[in-house]
Parts: C-alpha cells; sequence; structure tokens
C-alpha cells in the first residue's frame, strides 16, 4: 500500500475508534519491502523479498490506555483491531499522569528522502551490486573469504492519523552492500572485519567500502599480542557507537531520567566532557538513515543538541514523558508495531567532527589500540555505565603504525567517565546506520590483553 | 490453510523449482509492559503470513507475505529472485535427502494464555513488582514484560511434507534498578516455556520467584566490590556455563559459521580438555527449543557437539548436510514467517564431570564464582564474551563478596583446554534468547566448571 491508502485506513480507524467509544485514537501504519541479496561464504545465496504491512493502533477511553497491531491492511481487520484495542483499555490500569496526545505541528522541509531509482530497482541489479562488491573485495586482498554480507533497497511508506488533528504520510527509500570479511591465517581465522556503504540513492561507494576492508584485512592477517594496562584507545564509531548505546544514550532517554534510571539525572548545563566533545541527535539530516519528518507519534522531527562542547544540553522526550516533566517532546517516540510500545530513541547521532585526519593521529602513537568494533555491549550496565567489552577487531598501534590484531582484547571502564578520557576526535566523520562520526581518540583506557 | 499453500507449492512446481516450501502462521500474540505499575504497552495481536522459498537453478529466492490470497505471485517471485541470484553461483545449492512427514504435533496446554483475562496477567505483573519493591528500599524502578503467544503453524514442501505444528510461549521479564548516593545498579531475570501455558507463571515463573531472583543480584550488586581486572581461576555456574557452551563452541558448530570461523576442519580433532562433551538437543521434553521438527521439516535430534574432548559433529540444515556430508540434524529455525530458517541451536550443554562441589573450589588462593549472566556474543575467531550479574569473589578456596558488574571472555580454541574440573551434581537449564539476525527462543546450562588461570579473561575495572 502506499502512504496515501495508509492514510485514508488510519483515518478511517480514528473515526471507528471515536464512534465506539475511545476519547482518544492514534494509528501508525507502516507498508515497506525490503530486497535483500544474501552472501554467504563468498557465494550470493539468495534473494529475499519481505512485503510487511503493518496498522498499529493506541487509544485511551479517558485515562486508560489500549493497543492493538494487525498485518492485514483492510477495514475488516482494523474493525478487529479497534475492538481488541477497546476491550484492553477497557480492563487496563488508569494512567493519572496520562495528558494528551500530540497537537499538529508545521514538520521539517527535508529533501531526498525517496529516490525513484531505488524505488525502480529489480532484483537483478541489487544482485549485480553484491557481486561487483564481492569480486573487488576478494580481488583487492589475497585470501579475503566474503564470509557474509548483500545488498539490496529498503523502501516505506508511512501514514499517522490521530484524533488531535494530525493527518500525516510520508515516504522513503535507502539502498545498501554490506561485506564481512575474513582469511584463514596460521591460529584459525582473522577477526570479522566488516564494511558498508548506505545511501539514499544508487550511487554506492563500493570502491571506499573495499578499501576498508581490504586494508584493514590486511593488517589482521598478522596476529600479535596486547599488553595490558592504562593506554591510548582509538575507537571507530562503531565501536563508541555501541558502548553509548547501551550506556550514555540510555542516561539521556527522558523516561529514564525521570524514572531515576540515570545517572545524568539533573545535570543539565554541567560538563560532562571535555570542550572538543559535541554530539547531536539530528532527525533531519537528508543524508541520515533515521531521518524522517515526524517521529512515530507525528511529532516533527528535529535537530537536539545532547552534549554541546561537553556540557550536557538537553534530554530526549516523547509526549507522554514530556508531559509528566514539563518538557516539550523533542520528537524521539519510537514505536515498536507489533509490541505497541512507543519509547524514546535515537534518530541520527551526530559526533562533531574534530581537524585532523586519523592517520595523522595514529601516527603520533606511540603504543595504543585501534578498536574497530566490539563484543558485548549489550551486556553493559545502563544504569551504572560499566561496559567490559572485547575489541573484535582490535589493533595494536606502535610507533604510528598499525601493526597486527590482538585476539580476546578487553576494554574495560565507565561510560560517562570515558567521556573524560576523550583528547581528541578525528575530522572525517564515517556514515553508520544512525550514527555520523570520527573516529574518538581516549587516552588511560583499561585494557586487558589475554594470558 | 493446508490447501492454499498446498496450490501454491505446485505453481512453484509448474514454474520447474527444484523445491518449493511455504510455511503459513496464523495466531495470537500479545505483549503487556509495565514500568513502576504504569502500563505502558497492552497489544494483543491476530497475525498470519506466509513464508515462501524456492530453490531453483541452485540458488534460493525467499518472499515473506502476510496477503494469503496472492500466493501464486509470491511463488512468482521467490521464483525469480532465485533465477536471478543463480548465474553468480560456482556451485548449486542442493539439499540432502529427506524422508516427507506428515503429521500433527500438538502442546497440551492448561491454560492457553489467548483466553487468560488480560486483568490476571496484570495482576501478575503488579504481585511481581511488589515483591520486587518490597525486597530492598534501594530499588527505584521495576519493569516487567510478559509476552504470550498461541497458534498454529504449517509446513508443505515440494518433497511432500505436510505438518501442522502447535504455537505457545509464556515469557517473563523483569529489569529492576536499585540506587544508593550516586551508584546505581541494575539486573534481570528471564523465564520462558514453549510447551506449557498460563500455568507456568503459576507453578514455576511465579511472582514471588521472579521478583526474588533479581531484586536478590541488584540487592548484592549494590553491595559488591569492584572487580579485578586479569585472568584468574574460576568455577562458572549453571547459567553462565551455558551460556558459554552456546557462545563459545555453539554457534562456531552451527555449520553455516563453521566454514569461516576457528573450528573449520577440527571434526575429529581434540578442541577440549580430557572429559569435556558437549551436547544440542532438540528432544529434550519441556524444555524450551525443543520441537518434534525444525522448520524444514527434519526431525529433531541430539547431536554430540564435543564427545570426550574430540569434535564429533556440527549443527545443520539441509543445505548445509549435503554441503558438509553430514546428516541433517533438524537445527533449521525461523523466527516467524517472515525470515528464512537458519541454523540454530535448541538446548545446548555440558555433560556433568565427576567433581565434588568442594573440589571445585579447593587450592584457588583468589578467583571468580560466576553464577548468572546478563547476555553474549561470539565471533568467528573464537572470541567469546559474557556479561556478569551475578559473580562472587573466591579466596582461599572459599565463596567470598559479592562483586558488581563484569563480563568475562576468551578465545574458545583455547579456553576449552583450560577445563580442569566438572561438577558431577545435576543443573538446571535455563531459558532465553538467541539474536543470530532472527530471534530464537533457547535453552543452554551445564554444571559447574572450574578453569584455570589463562582460560577466562575478567574485564574488571581495578
Amino acid at each position: 500500500m502506499d502512504e496515501n491508502n495508509l492514510l485514508e485506513l488510519s483515518g478511517y480507524i480514528v473515526e471507528k475508534g471515536r464512534r465506539l467509544g475511545a476519547s482518544d485514537v492514534e494509528v501508525l501504519s507502516r507498508s515497506s519491502s525490503d530486497v535483500d541479496v544474501v552472501i554467504e561464504s563468498g557465494e550470493i545465496s539468495g534473494v529475499e523479498n519481505r512485503l510487511s504491512d503493518g496498522i498499529a493502533i493506541r487509544l485511551y477511553i479517558g485515562k486508560r490506555m489500549g493497543s492493538a497491531f494487525t498485518n492485514i491492511p483492510t477495514t475488516e481487520a482494523a474493525d478487529e483491531a479497534i475492538a481488541m484495542a477497546l476491550a484492553s483499555a477497557k480492563v487496563t490500569t488508569e494512567d493519572p499522569d496520562w495528558v494528551a496526545l500530540p497537537e499538529p505541528r508545521e514538520y521539517p522541509s527535508i529533501e531526498g528522502l525517496w529516490n525513484d531509482d531505488i524505488a525502480k530497482c529489480e532484483p537483478a541489479k541489487a544482485v549485480e551490486i553484491a557481486g561487483e562488491f564481492m569480486k573487488r573485495a576478494t580481488e583487492a586482498e589475497e585470501g579475503l573469504i566474503a564470509a557474509y554480507g548483500g545488498s539490496g533497497v529498503s523502501l516505506y511508506h508511512t501514514a499517522f492519523a490521530s484524533s488531535s488533528g494530525i493527518s500525516h504520510s510520508e515516504r522513503g527509500n535507502v539502498a545498501y552492500a554490506y561485506l564481512g570479511a575474513i582469511a584463514q591465517i596460521e591460529q584459525g581465522v582473522t577477526p570479522m572485519v566488516m564494511a558498508f556503504d548506505i545511501k539514499r540513492h544508487m550511487d554506492l561507494d563500493l570502491e571506499a567500502a573495499v578499501d576498508d576492508i581490504a586494508g584493514l584485512l590486511r593488517v589482521c592477517k598478522n596476529t600479535v599480542e596486547g599488553k595490558s594496562g592504562e593506554h591510548t584507545v582509538v575507537m571507530h564509531p562503531w565501536a563508541y557507537g555501541q558502548i553509548l548505546s547501551y550506556t550514555l544514550f540510555q542516561a539521556v532517554r527522558g523516561d529514564n531520567v525521570a524514572r531515576g534510571k540515570s545517572k545524568l539525572e539533573g545535570r543539565i548545563g554541567e560538563t560532562i566532557a571535555p570542550d572538543n566533545v559535541t554530539i547531536v541527535d539530528d532527525g533531519t539530516i537528508p543524508t541520515g538513515i533515521n531521518t524522517s519528518f515526524a517521529d512515530d507519534e507525528g511529532v516533527p522531527r528535529r535537530r537536539t543538541p545532547i552534549i554541546e562542547e561537553g556540557v550536557l544540553e538537553s534530554f530526549l522526550w516523547d509526549t507522554y514523558w514530556g508531559n509528566k516533566t514539563g518538557e516539550e517532546s523533542t520528537g524521539n517516540a519510537r514505536r515498536s508495531m507489533r509490541q505497541g510500545l512507543v519509547e524514546i530513541g535515537r534518530t541520527n547521532t551526530v559526533v562533531e567532527p574534530g581537524k585532523r585526519g586519523i592517520r595523522d593521529i595514529v601516527s603520533e602513537i606511540d603504543h595504543g589500540y585501534l578498536i574497530r568494533n566490539v563484543q558485548g555491549a549489550h551486556s553493559s550496565n545502563p544504569e551504572s555505565g560499566d561496559f567490559s567489552v572485547v575489541g573484535n577487531p582490535a589493533v595494536l598501534i606502535e610507533d604510528g603504525e598499525m601493526v597486527g590484531a590482538v585476539h580476546g582484547l578487553m576494554v574495560s571502564g565507565n561510560a560517562f567517565d570515558l567521556l573524560g578520557k576523550c583528547v581528541e576526535v578525528a575530522k572525517d566523520p564515517i556514515a553508520l546506520q544512525g550514527l555520523i562520526g570520527p573516529e574518538i581518540i581516549f587516552e588511560g583506557v583499561n585494557v586487558i590483553a589475554r594470558g | 490453510m493446508f490447501d492454499i499453500l498446498e496450490k501454491a507449492v505446485e505453481r512453484g512446481q509448474e514454474l520447474g523449482a527444484a523445491y518449493v516450501e511455504l510455511r503459513g502462521e496464523s495466531g495470537f500474540i500479545e505483549y503487556i509492559q509495565m514500568d513502576d505499575l504504569r502500563v505502558n504497552a497492552l497489544t494483543q495481536r491476530i497475525e498470519q503470513g506466509v513464508a515462501v522459498r524456492v530453490l531453483a537453478d541452485g540458488a534460493w529466492g525467499f518472499v515473506s507475505t502476510g496477503d494469503l490470497g496472492s500466493l501464486d505471485g509470491a511463488v512468482e517471485d521467490a521464483f525469480k529472485m532465485a533465477k536471478a541470484a543463480a548465474p553468480t553461483r560456482r556451485e548449486p545449492i542442493v539439499l540432502s535427502n529427506l524422508k516427507a512427514v506428515r503429521d500433527v504435533e500438538k502442546i497440551k496446554v492448561a491454560r492457553d494464555p489467548r483466553h487468560v483475562p488480560i486483568e490476571e496477567k496484570i495482576g501478575y505483573m503488579e504481585s511481581m513488582t511488589k515483591v520486587i519493591k518490597g525486597y530492598d528500599p534501594r530499588i527505584t524502578a521495576v519493569t516487567v514484560k510478559v509476552r504470550s503467544a498461541s497458534g498454529k503453524k504449517y509446513l508443505v514442501t515440494s518433497d511432500g511434507t505436510r505438518i501442522q505444528s502447535d504455537v505457545m510461549l509464556v515469557w517473563s521479564y523483569p529489569w529492576v534498578t536499585g540506587k544508593e548516593g550516586d551508584r546505581l545498579s541494575a539486573a534481570r531475570h528471564e523465564e520462558a516455556s514453549t510447551t506449557r501455558g498460563w500455568e507456568y507463571m503459576e507453578d514455576f515463573a511465579t511472582p514471588e520467584f521472579m521478583g526474588e531472583e533479581v531484586a536478590r543480584r541488584v540487592n548484592l550488586q549494590l553491595g559488591g566490590v569492584t572487580p579485578k581486572a586479569g585472568t584468574f581461576p574460576c568455577v562458572i555456574g549453571p547459567r553462565v556455563v551455558g551460556t558459554l557452551a552456546h557462545e563459545a563452541l555453539g554457534h562456531l558448530a552451527e555449520a553455516d559459521l563453521t566454514v569461516n570461523s576457528a573450528f573449520n576442519g577440527k571434526l575429529g580433532e581434540v578442541v577440549a580438555s580430557e572429559g569435556v562433551s558437549m551436547i544440542d538437543d532438540g528432544t529434550i521434553p519441556g524444555n524450551v527449543g525443543t520441537t518434534r521438527y525444525d522448520d524444514e521439516g527434519v526431525p529433531a535430534s541430539r547431536v554430540k557437539l564435543i564427545k570426550d574432548s574430540v569434535l564429533t559433529g556440527l549443527l545443520t540444515n539441509r543445505e548445509y548436510a549435503a554441503k558438509l556430508g553430514l546428516p541433517a540434524s533438524g537445527n533449521a529455525r525461523a523466527e516467524s514467517y517472515l525470515h528464512p530458517p537458519i541454523i540454530r541451536m535448541r538446548s545446548t550443554f555440558f555433560e556433568t564431570g565427576d567433581w565434588s562441589h568442594d573440589e571445585l573450589f579447593e587450592g584457588i588462593d583468589f578467583g571468580y564464582y560466576c553464577l548468572d549472566m546478563r547476555g553474549g556474543q561470539a565471533q568467528m575467531n573464537a572470541s567469546f564474551q559474557v556479561g556478569i550479574q551475578e559473580a562472587y569473589e573466591i579466596v582461599d578456596g572459599e565463596v567470598g563478596k559479592p562483586v558488581t558488574d563484569l563480563s568475562i571472555s576468551g578465545i574458545a580454541t583455547d579456553s576449552l583446554f583450560k577445563i580442569e574440573g566438572i561438577s558431577r551434581d545435576e543443573f538446571a537449564f535455563g531459558a532465553g534468547r538467541c539474536g543470530k539476525g532472527q530471534e530464537a527462543f533457547i535453552s543452554d546450562g551445564g554444571p559447574n566448571m572450574r578453569f584455570l588461570a589463562g582460560g577466562i579473561t575478567f574485564g574488571g575495572q581495578g
């Protein structure tokens, strides 16, 4: 279904819900089509196409909330879902803190979320991209095995309607290619090196991705020993993005602040990092993968500074928690369609770049480690901020050169303390899914080598 | 459902596909989340959909759709996708032979969660919250999540297989935060059943049991000492041993991963200390992960991954069974109709040994006793990591002070040789979820095990 049909159905549900006794109703409808070429063990194993429709309803009878979901975009299925949501609302507990659904507001102007070439991409074209990516990578580095990967396109149509007067629809699409590569070595295999490109047009930069993956794999073919102690650590955005995602970014969620689950509670305006650290949540960047006009409650997306030159500037809010604490929604509501849960979620996290290139920075490190990716960030303690992860790949830097991979190198600490150890941010942003930022250099990080 | 699936299989055969597989699902799914006694989500849904998988010219085409009225079109699309991928292949994908199965797998439960009143479910969550809050005044935030599912799934293939299976799930998950001064801590606990109904929440995963398990850990962490960094001798308890079985070796024994991992080519070789045996079993009655057939219609089996220190088996689906000349082990599982089946574990565990409980701790001057975990992750170079949310120091052979957050890691190809002793005591399986691109409910376990220094690295802060 396109966004216009979805909006019509959403409007029908709002009206019907109100007629059947709901005091407030909101509906988020989404239709998506994903084509994914699958690379497995150096070959394309097949092509997958997921066609998905989802209608998520949240309604209130007074201050009692009920929700429902259906994957069948018809008025008959919608009627059943409305009945289920109403039945839930009738028996659930009253929430005295619930105030109102968000009111209509003007949306930002964003160009380029929809691309006709992506929309017209046939499976054969996606197969060609995956094949080309694999071929070039294999040719770029001897012994490179394309262990897994793929390419494809993702198209989505979204509509939002509510009894408070919001009626909004939008659409978007992306194209992507990704590869995870290893090489056989005497000790077994190298760490898996990943690279990808994801864009809102079809001109994927495979060359840069191949250079990236082949260059790092070449280094990782050499296995070296690490040294325990406090060392300089260069973190790729893949690595710090994961660690911060389970710690700092949980602590800036307004609901966690309000519930006493955040170490940053009451610290707005305080310096929590050096002045070279600026982190912004920006749901309006045209190239951002999580960019949209509206959040999942129909509230306009915006740019929200979280840390500006080391100072904690803002938390992220949705409507419920904003109303409860006297804050305005920052357009960060994210709805799990099937579970009905509306939570506060980041859009695109942007780390402000520094002045020097990563090569120049690395060339001045006598002994340190490049952590490209980590294992186990999800087992961090989001409340305390303690983390203890394995860097994989972790690369030893000696005398300004990347000399080889260290297997099983652990990095531990506290995410809030880690921010204070940031000595430099590199100058070239790397665009990942939901995070755009350069490498960050930390000093005095606790590193634990095996043995 | 069978009729429309069979008709679509016929359409795939008419097109000339080598294999056509349709998996249909229809059922009730419910999610409730309560944050500090506020119902934050209460969603019921009836969901139906079909996964179409076609093998043509040696490549896969896959389409998932919720539109049951256009399955012929979905089969045609899947066929075209397979055809688009096929010219790139050096070797065509083939499947191991399978005797066609016609069966109906029923799950009998006392209380189907579909028919349990919502008020009762909310009451369960309120009771758990009250148990947790009442355990320790320092507990500041309580989130309780409950999921349940009740439905049917259908498998029809061009090989003649036709299986109807009941789907059941009850799942309970509290996440609790404690605070004392500036110190914040958190713990969680998870229990699930895929063979019992709501009665599981009344006689096993009760509000009292779940609440005390999680609150006790928050209490321990708030009073815990900072762990040291480095490698120490240690004793690992059943819930963590199970996660090690799953992460350290289990994933590397999934044949689609083995071929690119540090265990490639090691079948028949010694990969662990003497006396170590490890199994993945899809047949243990009542365990999460147990089903009569996998999502390709292969009967579940018990796979001896390590027998007396030797790597003896791998987990396969029909594709990798044919590719590697191994039996299809019944490990092909799909999260739902939205995904194709891939190789997943079921119940993965180490077998018991012959050490007494006391012997495991004897002679350890300083080390750690790790009893509960908070997630884990494996990589192809055999590197594993497990987050620990309940651990104690071992000092002079005795269990000592509790320890705050830490994680453990190692390289499986080395660590498995550092297993020094295995308890003879029986153990309980733990239920959990694995996220290899898709969610799968699994169970794991094992007896207390002692590792030599050098086997496990502790990512402590000190």
